[in-house]
């Protein structure tokens, strides 16, 4: 191997210390193992560095690779989709690095680590995970730097700052790219993220499911209003509208579940006073619906409205996602109920929860109107002693409703939600289950309202003549406190509030210090969302013309060239200003001026030529000016080879000046 | 006959481009690097380094991930930020011609540069290379200067040996892009003739007497000083008394020269030039190793006897440059 394709102690260090800070955002999604093989990776080729292993050869290299492929099978079931994908990019980066013998082989590991970061982002794109994953490429630069440092066998920081100097500068110019590099729609289906688990609500609703959901402490999404913030009690964030009930499982109906002629949701006749307008941002869910507060339409493209009054995306959302909503919240909706939607919205199994069906059936005997009906159900929860509790007991498979009205009385918003609907189904009154978020946390930082997994919610709607469909929230006639003043107040006697996160930053809110961190950081992060991750060709354009005005390639050229420009001639100025041409000692410059000078006169002096012998043959040259060449290589000698002082020096300085 | 073409026409933009280098960097014995001379390119890396930047625009594009957008972008700039750290590394940087060796046709003569840094930057990672010669690495931080020592094997013919341009390219600092210059140093190495044994020497003449002392530099009894002259040997320098600020002096050493000897050009009637300057050559070196004194009669310069160092290199030098044209350098 030739001596400059040799990989500097130095650029080992760096090299290793880059492996791990790149694993580390990717850590909680892999299986253990494959940091193991990091550390064994890491170990064996430090010990290949004291020339105690030795590199792996090709049958241990090939027994190793057939056993990383095996293992990501065990592990994810599957060699398609990203998260194997990437726990086979991650383990190939370790093995490179058993592989590291030359510089070539260190080109290739760290442009593996480029692409290791890019994989994080697809996962994440948290502020603080991107922040590490610039030091990451700041890390990766830095090995690069350190690679070209032949001979460099101490651990030195030169490296690093090099690298955060080159990426400080870099940073402009990516920016200027960022907003104008036009966004075109992908080329090609790429691999969904198949493993990953949907996160907040689900499809189908049990007894137990949403309390399950308000254990965490994650946020849901993040809604900015252009008017004030409605009072907590009116922010219902429908999400699903569950109208089926089958073998005790609330689930909302499929797109073709509903009939070809009902498929578009019914005007409203009239819809009310100015709507109510906001923006949301929502985390993904590998779900298909958005939330929304009651009548919602969105203009943004992609964004479709579902029958029932909810909004929907035919895509899934992977990735944080920003669209635009009007509401109008007094809007009467579906005054005319069709019968397909009346026999839908009526339907029961056949045969269960008899006695909350009887009960249901009396007290309509004794109603005069729905409203009756309604009124009469929701006494009951308030007259009876029903507890609102995180932790409710288990119910039996067999007419759990029955044993939930009946016998334990102890239960979460669902099944307040469903014993209602089941009762007024029973009564003959259209109804169903909606499931969603209720309420919110208001960030005094920027005014946003912070929804929370557990703010998740279930509360019903039911169908009354003239009024079309009414919000009915149970769980607000056993436990007011939970609509007014969020959960956290409505089980402050129970102390299950976060009670799996002891972590939660959530949890410390009464530390002043710890809560208003906690705010400040997520209204970066909403701002971070906004900007970065929802910039689209949408805003890209509106942007442009806000900014530039009409937007033509001309501009566009213009732009780029002249921010480039701004940033690259005072960096190059900064870089290569002309400079004198080395650094001699003052004594020798002069000399080599004395030189100069008499080359010109014809005496050129030879390589390695002696000033005494040089000094002789000039002065035979130039016999005119035998004196001064004398004078000034006496000079010279004696301040060469004794202490310099400035006086001396000064002295020689006018001598070579004024030979002529 | 195409092949012939080509060849042609390679030839011929082969010599184009030598004679636009020359015009662009002129020989001289000391080359300051910097903008005219120097060019930049990316290298194998840079390339295999711009596919991968493909492939993350097109993963960005595909997951519509802004982050991944940004993060190609970034690259792509620090490659374009790399473009003038890599130019900066070299633009500066001075290359001076210090020193060839004489060498005999065929030896590996050593080429002694000195680089020097320019006036705020460090110079790292350079490579250094004669067309033919293994490369030498070298980085410049916080020194002023660096000697350097460049060996290469000499031409098969005596005279001055001109290894053609010398190739100064850096990588660093990421090793995307290389950057390189061709410089012509004006730095040529002395070819002695190839020494050629004859039998024995016609027509050998004494001109001193035997038993004469003779100073010859390399010989173990201490004589006296003298003034440094160049050509003398460090080894005999006298640094004590050059640590006590007096003069440069050498140590002098005396031997007894046994009989003088000349070399004289008309010793080889009727054999070529070449052949009578390596006989020549032979010889001096034979009677320099005895420790004897020797004179060269060469048609166009004589040398008296002599015996030592510099008397050998001076007549090796004479031999070397027998009918050259520049003989005078």
């Amino acid at each position: 191997m030739k001596a400059e394709q040799q990989i500097p102690r130095n650029a080992l260090v760096w090299i290793v210390i880059s492996l791990f800070t790149l694993v580390l955002p990717h850590a909680a999604r892999l299986p253990a193992w494959v940091l193991g093989v990091y550390g064994i990776a890491a170990l064996w080729r430090v010990m290949v560095y004291r020339g105690r292993w030795s590199f792996p050869r090709w049958p241990v290299k090939l027994t190793l690779v057939l056993a990383a492929f095996a293992g990501v099978l065990l592990s994810f079931r599957s060699l398609i989709g990203l998260e194997p994908t990437v726990a086979l990019l991650l383990i190939a980066f370790a093995f490179k690095l058993l592989e590291l013998a030359e510089r070539k082989d260190a080109y290739v590991l760290l442009f593996l680590g480029y692409f290791v970061i890019l994989t994080e982002f697809l996962f994440s794109q948290d502020l603080l995970i991107v922040l590490l994953c610039l030091l990451n490429v700041i890390l990766v630069t830095t090995a690069l730097v350190a690679l070209h440092r032949p001979g460099e066998d101490r651990f030195s920081m030169q490296p690093f700052s090099k690298a955060s100097v080159m990426v400080l500068q870099a940073a402009p110019l990516m920016l200027v790219l960022f907003f104008l590099f036009p966004r075109i729609g992908p080329l090609w289906t790429v691999p969904i993220k198949s493993q990953q688990a949907t996160t907040g609500m689900s499809e189908f609703m049990k007894p137990g499911d949403v309390s399950q959901l308000s254990r965490s402490g994650e946020v849901a999404f993040r809604v900015a209003f252009e008017g004030d913030i409605p009072p907590q009690s009116q922010l219902y964030w429908r999400g699903l509208v569950m109208s089926r009930l089958r073998q005790g499982t609330w689930s909302a109906l499929n797109y073709y579940d509903v009939p070809a002629s009902e498929r578009r949701p019914q005007e409203p006749v009239t819809a009310g006073p100015a709507p109510l307008r906001y923006s949301i941002i929502m985390e993904p869910t590998q779900q298909r619906w958005l939330y929304s507060l009651r009548y919602a339409r969105s203009n943004d493209p992609g964004i479709l409205s579902a029958p029932d009054y909810r909004l929907v995306r035919p895509v899934v959302i992977e990735d944080d996602f920003l669209y635009r909503v009007s509401s109008w919240p007094d809007a009467a909706l579906e005054n005319t109920l069709s019968d397909w939607r009346r026999l839908t919205e009526l339907a029961l199994p056949q045969g269960s929860n008899p006695r909350a069906r009887q009960l249901a059936r009396s007290i309509a005997a004794g109603a005069e109107t729905p409203a009756d009906i309604v009124a009469g159900v929701l006494a009951l929860f308030t007259e009876q002693p029903f507890v609102y509790t995180l932790q409710p007991p288990l119910l039996p498979e067999d007419n759990p409703m029955d044993a939930f009205l009946f016998d334990t009385r102890r239960g979460f918003c669902e099944h307040y939600a469903s014993a209602f609907v089941i009762m007024m189904r029973a009564a003959g009154v259209p109804a169903r289950v909606v499931a969603g978020y209720q309420g919110g946390e208001v960030n005094p930082v920027n005014r946003t309202v912070i929804v929370h997994q557990f703010d998740a919610h279930a509360w019903a709607e039911v169908w009354l003549e003239g009024r079309g469909w009414v919000r009915v929230d149970p769980t607000a006639a056993v436990s007011p406190e939970r609509i007014e003043l969020g959960l956290e107040q409505a089980l402050a006697s129970e102390g299950s509030f976060l009670a799996d996160s002891p972590l939660s930053p959530l949890r410390y809110r009464r530390i002043d210090l710890i809560n208003k961190l906690r705010l400040r950081y997520d209204a970066l992060t909403y701002r971070w969302q906004s900007w970065v991750v929802g910039f689209n060709a949408d805003t890209q354009m509106q942007l442009l013309q806000q900014w530039f005005g009409e937007f033509n390639a001309r501009k566009f050229a213009l732009l780029i060239l002249g921010s480039w420009a701004l940033v690259l001639i005072p960096v190059g100025l900064s870089l290569l200003v002309r400079r004198r041409t080395h650094e001699v000692r003052k004594l020798d410059r002069l000399y080599l001026k004395f030189c100069d000078k008499l080359e010109k006169m014809g005496v050129a002096r030879e390589p390695g030529e002696a000033p005494a012998a040089y000094a002789a043959r000039a002065r035979r040259a130039l016999p005119r000016l035998a004196a001064q060449i004398t004078a000034i290589t006496t000079l010279y000698q004696q301040l060469a080879y004794a202490d310099t002082e400035q006086a001396a020096l000064d002295k020689f300085a006018a001598a070579v000046r004024n030979l002529n | 006959m195409t092949g012939a073409a080509e060849v042609g026409i390679a030839a011929r933009a082969r010599g184009r481009f030598q004679r636009w280098v020359d015009r662009r960097i002129p020989p001289a014995r000391a080359v300051t690097l910097n903008q005219r001379r120097i060019f930049i390119f990316p290298n194998k890396a840079g390339l295999f380094f711009i596919l991968c930047l493909l492939v993350m625009l097109l993963a960005a594009i595909n997951f519509q991930n802004n982050l991944s957008y940004g993060l190609t972008f970034l690259l792509f700039t620090l490659f374009i930020i790399a473009i003038l750290h890599t130019y900066a590394n070299l633009s500066g940087l001075t290359i001076r011609a210090v020193h060839a060796t004489p060498a005999f046709p065929g030896q590996q003569t050593e080429f002694e540069l000195q680089l020097e840094r320019s006036r705020r930057r460090d110079h790292i990672g350079l490579r250094l290379q004669w067309p033919g010669s293994a490369p030498v690495t070298a980085s410049i931080v916080d020194e002023g200067a660096l000697r350097l020592q460049l060996h290469l094997p000499t031409g098969r013919t005596r005279g001055w040996y001109y290894p053609g341009r010398l190739q100064v390219e850096s990588s660093y600092p990421l090793g995307l892009l290389r950057c390189w210059s061709w410089i012509d140093l004006d730095l040529p190495a002395l070819v002695y003739p190839q020494p050629l044994a004859s039998p024995d020497l016609p027509g050998l003449s004494a001109e001193t007497p035997d038993g004469a002392a003779v100073a010859v530099e390399g010989s173990d009894d201490f004589y006296g000083f003298r003034d440094y002259r160049q050509g003398d040997s460090l080894r005999q320098i006298y640094w004590k008394g050059l640590a006590r600020g007096q003069n440069l002096q050498v140590k002098h050493y005396a031997a007894y020269a046994d009989h003088s000897v000349w070399l004289d050009w008309e010793m080889f009637p009727g054999l070529g030039v070449e052949q009578r300057l390596s006989h020549l050559c032979y010889w001096a070196l034979r009677f320099d190793a005895q420790g004897d004194e020797y004179g060269l009669r060469l048609p166009d310069i004589t040398l008296p006897p002599d015996c030592g160092e510099r008397h050998r290199e001076e007549v090796l030098r004479a031999l070397a440059l027998h009918g050259k044209p520049g003989a005078q350098r």
